[in-house]
């Protein structure tokens, strides 16, 4: 891992710290590619159906948002953490509890809102367990990046 | 109503692990789950406040008992969450206490139709808005119980 995905690791790192519901969630950095991965463990509290069994909907919705979130902190650093206005999830496999990763990618991000698509896979990427739109309203003084400006 | 509670109140592992507990006195419309405020279940925003991630899931969880309270369920009939969308209307601290109430507004033998809400209980101010859409006669599971698989 270089220089710069350490620096990005730690500030991720520093968001789930000060999240303590994304510590019971249990969410870890994965890898950095244009956005970071993240990952949580199919832990036994986050069953939402034990018969199949499966991971709980809001689990699978919490972490499409975490995902999103955590992609805007990472293109945004020096910004305040953006409000979260809606979510539209759709969910097409079912969870099992095993290890799920996250990633989210930027639609388009204007002076006010961020539009942003988030994915769950579990054993392999082109077979998402569940995808969402997320949308976000950044601060309000705006913010500038040169890369999605 | 009350006929369906005992099997509503089996709260799925994740409900217990952020304290999701269904409100027995409430006479409707729908079904109501309260949340209490815990460190646990909060961010930063604010000096600490419900996150966003949490009241999604109890919406969710919300939605599928409500399914289950409708007259038109039959009993014992698998369902999965097709689609859940939350609007967040404004912040709840975590010294108070949510109301998510889910009303099931359309059901049949494919689909069922939820819509709900979340209110700080103290003040009745809005914080959520859901709405979400459920398949009917999915895959009990290999571990259903007899009594939950479809007659």
């Amino acid at each position: 891992m270089n220089e710069i995905d350490n620096i990005r690791r730690q500030r991720l790192l520093d968001e789930i710290t000060k999240t303590p519901y994304f510590e019971l969630l249990g969410v870890q950095i994965e890898a950095f590619e244009d956005a970071p991965i993240l990952s949580a463990m199919g832990a036994d509290h986050l069953i939402g159906n034990i018969n199949l069994p499966a991971l709980h909907g809001g689990v699978l919705g919490s972490l499409l948002e975490c995902a999103a979130s955590m992609m805007l902190l990472d293109k945004n650093p020096q910004g305040v953490t953006p409000r979260l206005v809606n979510i539209d999830v759709d969910y097409l496999r079912t969870g099992r509890p095993v290890k799920t990763y996250a990633s989210a990618s930027l639609v388009r991000q204007g002076r006010r809102v961020a539009s942003v698509k988030a994915q769950l896979w579990q054993e392999a990427r082109d077979r998402p367990i569940a995808i969402a739109r997320v949308q976000f309203l950044l601060d309000r003084t705006g913010r500038t990046d040169a890369n999605h400006g | 109503m009350s006929m369906f509670l005992k099997s509503l109140k089996e709260l799925p592992p994740f409900g217990v692990a952020v304290g999701m507990r269904l409100d027995e006195t409430d006479s409707g419309p729908g079904i109501v789950v309260l949340l209490d405020g815990d460190p646990n279940i909060g961010s930063q925003d604010f000096g600490g406040s419900f996150h966003n991630g949490v009241i999604l899931a109890t919406i969710d969880n919300a939605a599928g008992w409500c399914i289950r309270d409708h007259a038109d369920y039959r009993e014992g009939i698998a369902m999965a969450t097709l689609d859940l969308r939350v609007d967040f209307l404004s912040y709840a601290a975590l010294s108070e206490t949510l109301r998510i109430r889910a009303c099931c507004e359309g059901i049949d033998r494919d689909l069922a139709f939820v819509r709900a809400s979340a209110e700080i209980v103290s003040t009745g101010q809005l914080v959520a808005l859901g709405q979400a859409t459920f398949m009917m006669g999915t895959s009990p599971g290999p571990h259903a119980s007899v009594a939950q698989k479809p007659a």
